[in-house]
């Protein structure tokens, strides 16, 4: 008789220790010339705001940046997920101007944010 | 899941405005939005304000992201009471979907919780609560499916007021213990609204927990809703309808009605007329 094949099973609770989250800043007056260092620096005060110094020494990292849509990836520890959403959410004003983070998009994984499911379109016939 | 609600856009008189904000809304995913009308009765005459027709504001309402319907548009009232005077139910509020009221000392907060006919009692956000919250009523409350709600554009504005939010906000879900409370806006302006996801994670920070929190933006807002329907009904079972106008009958059919249906005889019948 042959001897019953062998299977192991893994399964990962969760699989990626960072959070991935794709943002854009929206100002009241339009577009301002940020930089990418000014762009972290805005968020680094929200958190020391919010959250102190302890906060705002959270590791996060600013994967990517663009320029002229003031749209960024950043990266954080699952740990601080909690503390860096809640501090772009409350975060109202930057150099006296009234302002507003637009999180578009949150995931564990990198690759979820190339596709947006809600720009999805199937074809004209579809779209109700 | 319930759809994403924001019951709380402040009303103002400019209607660009208004429109920008119910715009943003419907982007960031509302179904459905309420333009609150605050109203604070310190003067002998209580003027409760009109609430403008919905159709005013737009032809065509925005298509929340994501859905293909558009954007749902309510009216609420809030009364800020200092006194037990001021709440008094009256026509005038039958013209709202929501009735809220803002209670300021701890008796109102009590008699609202358990008597007062509203839909929302809604938590001082820019000043120390200069009550504390005790179980008693909240627990009655909540039996009555009356909600609590807490707002966030002032922890938006101001980093003080963002402290009162935050510490009223925490202090309220240790009584309840996460159960019938929304979260809303408040905004003035289209920049001060968030995300529903934002505000959810917004609950995490006040101590709720992770499916509170949600709720507490879909579902128990719907449940709001409904209460505010019931208000104008029997207990929530019985409810008038407007019945749609029957097309009047031409002049000339009536002589043909009138005659007699049992035998097409006589105009009269001695059967029927002795009835």
């Amino acid at each position: 008789m042959e001897e019953p094949s062998k299977f192991e099973r893994y399964v990962y609770k969760n699989a990626s220790v960072y959070h991935y989250m794709k943002i854009s800043l929206v100002l009241e007056n339009g577009n301002q010339n940020i930089t990418d260092a000014q762009f972290k620096q805005l968020i680094i005060c929200g958190l020391r705001d919010l959250y102190g110094e302890v906060g705002a020494s959270f590791p996060f990292d600013l994967l990517k940046f663009d320029q002229n849509e003031l749209t960024g990836i950043l990266r954080v520890y699952n740990s601080g997920l909690v503390k860096l959403w809640s501090a772009l959410t409350l975060l109202g004003s930057y150099q006296n101007e009234a302002c507003a983070f637009r999180v578009t998009q949150v995931s564990p994984f990198l690759l979820a944010l190339s596709g947006n499911s809600r720009e999805l379109r199937f074809g004209d016939q579809l779209i109700s | 899941m319930s759809v994403f609600m924001d019951l709380n856009i402040i009303s103002s008189n400019d209607k660009n405005r208004l429109k920008s904000i119910i715009e943003t809304a419907a982007h960031l995913g509302y179904s459905t939005v309420a333009i609150n009308y605050v109203v604070e009765p310190q003067q002998k005459k209580q003027e409760i304000p009109k609430p403008q027709s919905v159709s005013d504001i737009f032809d065509k309402f925005p298509i929340v992201q994501g859905k293909s319907s558009p954007i749902k548009v309510l009216n609420r009232l809030t009364i800020i009471a200092s006194d037990a005077s001021h709440f008094r139910p009256t026509n005038e509020y039958k013209s709202f979907d929501l009735v809220a009221v803002y209670p300021k000392t701890e008796k109102l907060f009590h008699a609202a919780c358990m008597t007062f006919d509203v839909d929302i009692i809604c938590i001082a956000v820019a000043e120390k609560q200069p009550f504390h919250f005790k179980r008693a009523p909240v627990n009655g409350a909540i039996d009555r499916g009356v909600f609590f709600e807490t707002c966030y554009a002032a922890a938006i504005r101001d980093t003080t007021m963002r402290r009162y939010t935050i510490a009223n906000a925490i202090s309220l879900m240790e009584v309840c213990k996460g159960k019938n409370i929304i979260m809303s806006s408040g905004a003035e302006r289209p920049l001060e609204l968030r995300g529903p996801y934002d505000i959810a994670n917004l609950g995490l920070v006040f101590s709720l927990s992770e499916g509170d929190a949600k709720a507490a933006v879909s579902t128990n807002c719907r449940a709001v809703l409904l209460h505010g329907e019931t208000r104008a009904t029997a207990s929530g079972v019985v409810y008038t309808m407007k019945k749609p106008k029957t097309p009047q009958k031409q002049e000339e059919e009536s002589p043909v009605s009138k005659k007699c249906m049992r035998c097409s005889a006589h105009s009269w019948c001695p059967v029927l007329t002795a009835t």
